[in-house]
């Protein structure tokens, strides 16, 4: 009975995400005959993009910093995915090329923030123009379809009755959550969030550190820029434009602190969830997109807004005893 | 505490200008506790118009909170101030100053993207209407009050093009800036020079003679001299005495500033004879500190006294890499070794655990075992991955070893009393087997048994495990207790060294002290 | 008077006043690359399409400022335009009689979703970043739910409205004058009052204010409610200028906004900076644009040569922090040595 108070309290903002899935899930029920399980794991397609993006910047959230040139970055995957593919390389070849370049790009934000000391909002904002020009640079301002099939494979099949994109993305939480919970570098992810100064005096090497964490979100996104041409089979430099403030209220609702130091996978991935089952179910009554958008700031701004607000009252009330 | 402030305490109150009877200031029974932390223990004395009234006491004796409960910041939990016989109760330092009572601290809180002018009236400017700032009058203003203060400044150019020196002057022009009353200076002196330093007491002289007392803070004796009407000193939070500048003898005053009864015991010295373990020589930081030269042997603990500001941290920091070096070599067991980054230092065997570890020393959101292990967390992973056994055997062994009282090892280091907090901040580097280990302040603001508690464990650590130990403490007490050598700073020098049975109180101090000496001469 | 001389701190200000200088050389400096590479860049016309360009995202950029300068954030602020401007022009079609008063619509709608921001950030200290993240959904998502899917055409606009977009006095057009107007008025407010002293007070150092008892909460409140209402303001000119308003208007404006406050200056640790130096950033902005397109290159150019920018302004700011901190330290090694050492010689063992 203690083992379970105490997994409430630890996991309180987790538990409250997976109430409010199950509702989600009830509520879409209710409002509509179409839902299935079929209907569910197809769903989830949509959201396999901004989840992989998710769980890299949430790796960099939790050290502190924030990367919002991710899209971009995923734009020049697809791109350079297209003209491999136009030049008759193998996938796998390809693939080690996209992620090489993914890599660097992130890297490339790692450097600036910790060797030359910039903060990462204007880094990125900076790169966030600067990788999608280069996308379009690369790629030019038309799509490319003429995909080999190998290419669309991943974002296209089913592994059984669930899209392979999703099986790939749940692989992916489980490396990164390995890495958070149980690598050298996890610890240290966590300790130069929580307190940068204290880690360095701990012997941990920050910038390197925060590098490998930009990098890893460049990774990241370019598995999102492999299943994005396989479930729209066509590359485009302005491909995933505009879905990084998506990306950012994934990680925020799923509980990471935008300050560095707390947040999980779980979370971020349950708030994933949370947001496509929502979505799911709007989609199927027909809420329009805008509906939605509202629901998600609501949704955001209430997660983080009514605990602190409590908490206010709670002091005002405390004061004068 | 009638009886403590004793006949002598109200004698200067009535000086030149003062309404007969009543003092400008009045501390009556002025107690702060933070949680078991006594920082002032039922303080009360007097200030009386238009006196220097020096406030002396060592470090952690208590004066800074005694300056915050004077200006509002500080809530005090017990006591009342009086100014002019009217309990007063300030809501913050703004309030405080409307009533004429400013305090200029020894760190400049100040803008620094603003200009000079616009920082001597942040928040009480000038105004040509409600809102409406008169920036000509406000430049005018601060120009002549830095003129008044003799320092030629360009009210106009932005505080951050200042020396430290220049902005002491600036605030001080800031505390000047309104009608002051009562006007508080912590060591104002500490980054002028000889010639800034004259000026500024002829000002403080000019204001007395106008009328305003001032409550100087200072560790110079030779300033306490030359400008004292009046000194009270503080020893641990509660009043030792107040009496007139004429009663009271340099050698009194050090002596009421240290004598206590609180018996730190000391044991014998180890058998001499270790290996040199660290090796510094002609050590220089930057405007911190100069040509320092000593080693620490195995088995031996050595101590850094001096004052705030003598530049102990600094070389401490400079050691395990968190500092420039601007030239010397450190060497560890005889290897020279390039103090680039603490990470490099902790390789070599330093441990350094800094004085303010809640900020640096901790990660305070963590568990105690993740704190424990996270300077271990390559020696406790394969290929990267921790292995989650060892690591909970690390901490469990520390835990125990140290004695840290914990809920568990999943506990969170916030939930801990200060003296566990300092044991497992000593645990995570005990774990990584270091060869020498660097306490900055290893006590500071930890409970008297805690600190017994501790300073045994130092004294097992090196004479028994043959660490070499380094401590920066600015508690005479504890030097006395825990050094076999003594290294004593000044002004960013080693003024002097004493063997540890050598060593006392006052001739720690007397090093200490700048120009101390020469005064005293 | 008299006591005040050359001063110690010149060569900083100087520096912070070439930071200044810097935008307005960058300006310069493409301008004279543009004048050179294309032929139709250096005529009147085009000057007054680079302004009339530059115009409303100067407007919206001071509002930022404000918000800015207290070391905050405002993403918020293309979906606040967003809704006034719809907001607005709705109003306009539904009461024609309202007339001039029509202007004041926007900016009020805007201060009250400037104080919307403003409560979850100071009272509540929701992070910047992520209170202004959210509200840009609710904002944006409102604006959608309450025009149903509806927009403004120009011909249910007020007449006066458009007429005023594309009117100009002495040749330079009206939206011109309006920025610089706005612009003239925030540099004044940031420099002459108490309120806009105060901002950068809190933005240099927040403790030091809440130290000396600056009303620091109420400062970002009040920050936050100015951002709105001059957003506000800037989506009444932007309704004006398109004529027909959809709800899209303005997306994806508070990345621009962003890029033009950074490269302009205004530090994104707040405290420093100056409103004027922003509005230049936008024109800076505007004026990439325009000549990309004069010279016929695709316009993903200006999103590289827009990155490259902000990144070199943060890189130039870190680079005079750094030299500030480094000159500080040097004066304080030199007051250290200035003082006499007592020569004590006590050595014992």
């Amino acid at each position: 009975m203690s083992q379970v108070r105490e997994l409430v309290r630890r996991r309180a903002y987790e538990l409250l995400l997976v109430v409010l899935i199950a509702a989600a899930l009830v509520w879409s029920a209710n409002v509509t005959s179409y839902l299935s399980v079929p209907q569910l794991f197809d769903s989830t397609r949509s959201f396999v993009v901004p989840g992989l993006l998710a769980l890299g910047l949430l790796v960099v959230v939790l050290q502190g910093e924030i990367d919002i040139s991710l899209a971009s970055t995923i734009g020049v995957g697809t791109v350079v995915l297209a003209r491999l593919s136009a030049a008759g390389l193998a996938l796998p070849l390809a693939f080690i090329v996209v992620l090489a370049v993914c890599a660097l790009l992130g890297a490339i934000n790692g450097v600036l923030v910790t060797v030359a000391g910039l903060p990462s909002l204007a880094v990125t904002l900076g790169t966030m123009g600067a990788y999608r020009g280069l996308a379009y640079l690369i790629g030019g301002d038309t799509g490319y379809s003429a995909f080999d099939p190998t290419y669309s494979s991943l974002g296209s099949q089913y592994a059984g009755i669930a899209p392979a994109s999703l099986v790939l993305f749940l692989i992916v939480a489980v490396i990164v959550a390995f890495l958070l919970q149980r690598t050298v570098f996890g610890r240290q992810t966590y300790a130069v969030g929580s307190n940068p100064i204290a880690s360095r005096v701990g012997g941990v090497p920050v910038n390197g550190v925060k590098i490998a964490a930009f990098t890893l979100a460049g990774l990241t996104a370019a598995l999102a820029a492999l299943v994005w041409i396989g479930q729209y089979g066509s590359a485009r430099a302005d491909n995933a434009d505009g879905s990084i403030l998506f990306v950012v209220t994934a990680v925020v609702l799923g509980g990471a602190d935008i300050a560095g130091g707390r947040g999980t996978v779980l979370g971020t991935v349950l708030s994933l969830f949370l947001l496509g089952t929502l979505t799911n179910g709007m989609n199927l009554i027909n809420v329009g997109g805008p509906t939605q958008t509202l629901v998600l700031g609501i949704l955001l701004v209430a997660s983080i807004g009514i605990p602190r607000a409590a908490r206010l009252l709670l002091q005002r009330r405390a004061r004068p005893a | 505490m009638v009886a403590r402030e004793g006949p002598e305490a109200p004698a200067t109150a009535v000086r030149h200008h003062g309404r007969v009877g009543t003092p400008l200031l009045e501390l009556v029974g002025v107690t702060k506790h933070y949680g078991a932390v006594r920082a002032l223990t039922d303080v009360s004395f007097a200030i009386g118009p238009g006196e220097i009234h020096a406030l002396v006491g060592e470090n952690g004796a208590g004066k800074s909170t005694l300056v915050g409960v004077i200006t509002g910041l500080v809530e005090p939990t017990a006591g009342t101030v009086l100014l002019d016989g009217e309990p007063q109760t300030y809501r913050n330092p703004r309030a405080a100053r409307a009533a004429g009572v400013v305090a200029v601290y020894q760190d400049p809180r100040l803008f620094p993207h603003l200009d000079i002018a616009e920082n001597v009236f942040a928040g009480i400017y000038p105004r040509h209407a409600p809102g409406v700032i008169n920036r000509a009058e406000m430049h005018k203003h601060a120009a002549a009050l830095l003129a008044r203060l003799g320092v030629d400044l360009d009210t106009r150019a932005p505080l951050s093009s200042l020396s430290v020196a220049e902005a002491q002057f600036v605030e001080i022009a800031r505390a000047l800036a309104t009608d002051t009353r009562l006007l508080i200076l912590d060591e104002p002196t500490a980054a002028l020079t000889a010639e800034d330093t004259e000026r500024l007491f002829r000002l403080v002289r000019g204001l007395r003679e106008a009328g305003t007392s001032i409550i100087w803070i200072s560790h110079r004796m030779e300033e306490i001299r030359a400008l004292a009407d009046t000194i009270t000193v503080l020893r641990d939070g509660k009043h030792v005495r107040t009496a007139p500048a004429v009663a009271l003898t340099e050698a009194q005053m050090v002596q009421l500033m240290v004598g206590r009864d609180v018996t730190l015991t000391r044991t014998a010295p180890p058998a001499a004879g270790g290996q040199d373990v660290l090796t510094v020589s002609g050590l220089s930081g930057k405007g911190a500190f100069e040509d320092i030269s000593f080693c620490v042997r195995a088995g031996e603990i050595v101590t850094m006294a001096g004052l705030l500001g003598s530049g102990r941290t600094e070389i401490a920091e400079t050691i395990f890499g968190l500092r420039k070096a601007s030239a010397g070599t450190v060497s560890v067991s005889g290897v020279p070794v390039e103090p680039r980054s603490p990470r490099r230092m902790q390789r070599h065997g330093v441990a350094f655990l800094p004085e303010n570890r809640d900020r640096e020393g901790l990660i305070t959101a963590f568990s105690v075992a993740r704190n424990i292990t996270l300077p271990s967390s390559r020696a406790l992973s394969r290929l990267a991955v921790m292995k989650p056994r060892l690591e909970q055997s690390m901490a469990i062994d520390q835990i125990e070893r140290l004695e840290i009282k914990t809920a568990g090892g999943n506990a969170l280091v916030s939930s801990l009393s200060g003296g566990n907090r300092q044991k497992v901040a000593i645990a995570r580097w005990l774990a990584t087997h270091p060869k020498v280990l660097i306490l900055d302040e290893p006590t500071h603001g930890i409970d008297v048994g805690t600190k017994v508690h501790i300073h045994e464990l130092i004294r097992q650590l090196a004479h028994d495990e043959g660490l070499a130990v380094l401590v920066i403490s600015s508690d005479l007490l504890e030097v006395l207790a825990l050094s076999d050598r003594v290294l004593v700073l000044c002004e960013g020098r080693i003024a002097a060294e004493f063997a540890g049975d050598e060593a006392t109180q006052e001739s720690i101090m007397t090093a200490a002290m700048p120009q101390a000496t020469a005064v005293a001469q | 008077m008299s006591a005040v001389g050359a001063g110690a701190g010149g060569w900083i200000g100087s520096v912070l006043r070439l930071r200044f200088l810097g935008v307005v050389g960058a300006l310069l400096l493409i301008c004279a690359v543009f004048s050179v590479t294309a032929d139709r860049f250096l005529s009147l016309g085009n000057f007054r399409t680079v302004l009339f360009t530059a115009a409303i995202l100067a407007v919206a950029v001071v509002g930022v400022s404000f918000v800015m300068l207290t070391g905050n954030l405002d993403l918020s602020v293309g979906a606040a335009m967003g809704m006034t401007a719809y907001v607005s022009a709705d109003f306009a079609a539904h009461h024609p009689g309202i007339g001039i008063m029509l202007v004041l619509i926007g900016p009020a709608l805007g201060a009250l979703l400037g104080l919307v921001n403003g409560f979850l950030v100071a009272t509540l200290s929701v992070p910047s970043i992520v209170a202004t993240l959210g509200t840009m959904s609710i904002y944006r998502g409102y604006t959608y739910l309450y025009a149903h899917g509806q927009q403004v055409t120009s011909t249910q606009l007020p007449s006066w409205m458009l007429n005023f977009a594309d009117a100009s006095y002495l040749g330079i057009p009206s939206f011109v004058i309006v920025a610089v107007v706005v612009v003239a008025i925030a540099a004044a407010v940031l420099r002459y009052t108490t309120w806009g002293r105060q901002l950068y007070a809190v933005g240099s150092n927040s403790e030091a204010a809440r130290f000396y008892g600056l009303p620091t909460h109420r400062l970002m409140l009040t920050a936050y409610v100015a951002s709105g209402a001059v957003a506000g303001f800037a989506g009444f000119l932007y309704a004006a200028r398109v004529g027909t308003v959809t709800v899209v208007l303005a997306s994806g404006w508070e990345l621009q906004v962003l890029a033009a406050i950074v490269i302009g200056g205004i530090s994104i640790w707040g405290g420093s900076g100056s409103v004027i130096g922003a509005a230049l950033g936008a024109v800076l902005l505007a004026t990439i644009s325009n000549g990309l397109v004069l010279l016929g290159m695709p316009d993903y150019w200006q999103l590289v040569i827009q990155g490259v920018a902000i990144v070199l302004a943060v890189g130039v700011d870190a680079l005079i922090s750094r030299q500030t901190a480094r000159v500080t330290t040097r004066r304080r090694a030199l007051a250290a040595a200035g003082v006499p050492k007592s020569p004590i010689q006590v050595r014992s063992s």
